[in-house]
């Protein structure tokens, strides 16, 4: 079943068109890596689907529900969550109170306690900061945050914006790790990343964007062997 | 001495009330960058507010406080929704050119409606005296509701769901979107906030100084100066300044004459700009 589906999409940004027509799918409780270069639309794709850019054409359908025209809090509500590039935390808020803004729907509020417990298993370290405001901790830590504040949402659907930019090798790892994890307990996840040898290894699916539009699609396993993949985005 | 003490503690007692509306309107432009030109008159509405409900109900100016709150919790989100709501993005310009308008709009109703002959609230609450000074007891429950509200508002913004959500947007509004969080709303509940801070100062004015529908502009011109020496967007800096803006304006009389307060005021409000823009307890 398709979770999250997006059918012939485009925006932009006052009047320069970015997306020209994207379809895209995601099918519950898989793994879907959207892979592309830098400016092809990646993140206006995401902020299109999140409601934060009115799209100009095309619909976004969620769990069956027609959402292309609810606000972002609403999608989020629903279930929809996105985890930003660049973090986007609230920077002059403690750990907890981030983690508390990210169950700020009834539906997520209602298991906060047990979302709590699930997330600092996942990321020990966030318990020890709990207190401390957000904008001191390491750029790791803060992406930490960041994943955490996500999950806290109750997501049907986890939408993951360069996750491992601007991280160590090491950390970036970590991260992978907690995402495979995440996806043994069922979880819908979509994950937008520049490193695409480690995204492409988690994935069960991949889609790869060109000026605008999705140029390749396939199981991931199928793309890491593909000639053109390889030359454009693996370097090798 | 014996002169400077007692206008200092007046001076002091009266900027309590100089920070409360100074933190409404650092409030409004920590949270949603907005320069609320509509202040001072929301400030006249709460003077007038009180004044009609103690003239006309004999309501006890501070019972008439918590009308005063409530009513203008609900304008301040009406003006949100109506005037700026719509131009909440489009930048500076255009929401210093809409809360202009609100100004505008007020001023002319409010004079047409009350004149601007002077009125003043006649009550009073006693006074106290400590050695030299004398304290009224208007001023020193003007004061101390300064105090409460202050409390008040500290606890409702790091204690209360929708006090998170207001600093949450305030940090980056996007962000509280995706997690949720109605930023609209939000935005209206903080500007009602703002705008019941300004009135609620208004109101304990009133009940010490005689007004008329303009009287607003001068406090604004104060609120202004205040939340520059506070840093703008914080609010205890503003109680802060608003207590160091009192003070001065104690003082200044007994070795200058009074006409001078606004040049100080003013040279002071240049020096800080100058010197440190981001006001004297301001951080970024």
């Amino acid at each position: 079943m398709n979770l999250l589906e997006i059918k012939d999409l485009t925006s932009g940004y006052e009047g320069v068109q970015i997306l020209w027509g994207v379809n895209l799918r995601l099918e519950q409780g898989k793994l879907t890596t959207l892979v592309g270069s830098n400016g092809v639309g990646k993140t206006t794709l995401l902020s299109t689907a999140m409601g934060l850019l009115r799209p100009w054409q095309g619909t976004v359908t969620f769990a069956g529900q027609d959402v292309t025209n609810l606000p972002a809090y609403a999608r989020a509500k629903a279930g929809m969550v996105l985890v930003p590039e660049g973090r986007q935390l609230f920077t002059d808020m403690t750990v907890l109170e981030n983690l508390e803004m990210g169950a700020f729907s009834k539906r997520a509020r209602a298991s906060f306690q047990k979302n709590l417990d699930q997330v600092f298993e996942l990321f020990p370290r966030l318990k020890e900061r709990a207190k401390q405001k957000a904008g001191t901790l390491s750029g790791g830590e803060q992406q930490m945050v960041a994943v955490a504040r996500g999950l806290m949402a109750e997501p049907e659907i986890l939408i993951l914006d360069e996750l491992s930019l601007g991280l160590s090798p090491l950390l970036a790892l970590t991260l992978f790790e907690s995402l495979t994890q995440l996806k043994k307990t069922g979880l819908t996840m979509l994950l937008v990343e520049q490193n695409v040898s480690m995204a492409l290894a988690v994935s069960d699916y991949a889609y790869v964007l060109a000026e605008g539009r999705v140029h390749l699609q396939g199981p991931a396993r199928d793309l890491l062997k593909n000639d053109e993949v390889k030359r454009t985005y693996l370097g090798i | 001495m014996t002169q400077i003490l007692p206008s200092i503690v007046d001076g002091l007692l009266i900027g309590f009330v100089y920070g409360v509306a100074a933190m409404g309107l650092t409030l409004i432009w920590g949270v949603m960058r907005v320069i609320n030109l509509g202040h001072g008159a929301t400030m006249a509405l709460g003077m007038f507010c009180t004044y009609l409900l103690f003239a006309h109900f004999a309501l006890n100016p501070y019972l008439g406080m918590v009308a005063v709150v409530i009513l203008s919790l609900l304008f301040g989100v009406i003006i949100y929704g109506v005037a700026l709501q719509r131009v909440i993005q489009a930048g500076y310009l255009s929401t210093l050119l809409a809360t202009f308008a609100v100004n505008m709009i007020i001023i002319g109703l409010g004079t047409w409606v009350f004149t601007t002959s002077p009125r003043n609230i006649d009550f009073s609450a006693g006074s106290i005296t400590i050695g030299p000074v004398i304290l009224q007891g208007t001023r020193l429950l003007a004061a101390l509701a300064a105090v409460v509200i202050t409390g008040a508002l500290y606890l409702f913004l790091h204690f209360t769901r929708p006090g998170k959500a207001i600093r949450a947007v305030s940090n980056n509004r996007a962000a509280a979107e995706l997690m949720g969080i109605p930023s609209s709303y939000v935005l209206a509940l903080a500007f009602g906030l703002g705008t019941m801070l300004a009135a609620v100062a208004g109101g304990l004015t009133s009940t010490f100084f005689p007004f008329t529908i303009l009287s607003g502009s001068t406090y604004q011109l104060k609120s202004f100066v205040i939340c520059v020496l506070g840093g703008l967007g914080n609010p205890l800096g503003a109680l802060l300044g608003g207590l160091f803006l009192g003070g001065l304006e104690g003082i200044i009389p007994t070795f200058m004459p009074v006409s001078w307060v606004p040049v100080v005021e003013f040279v002071l409000f240049v020096l800080v700009l100058v010197v440190k823009p981001t006001g004297l307890l301001g951080s970024k």
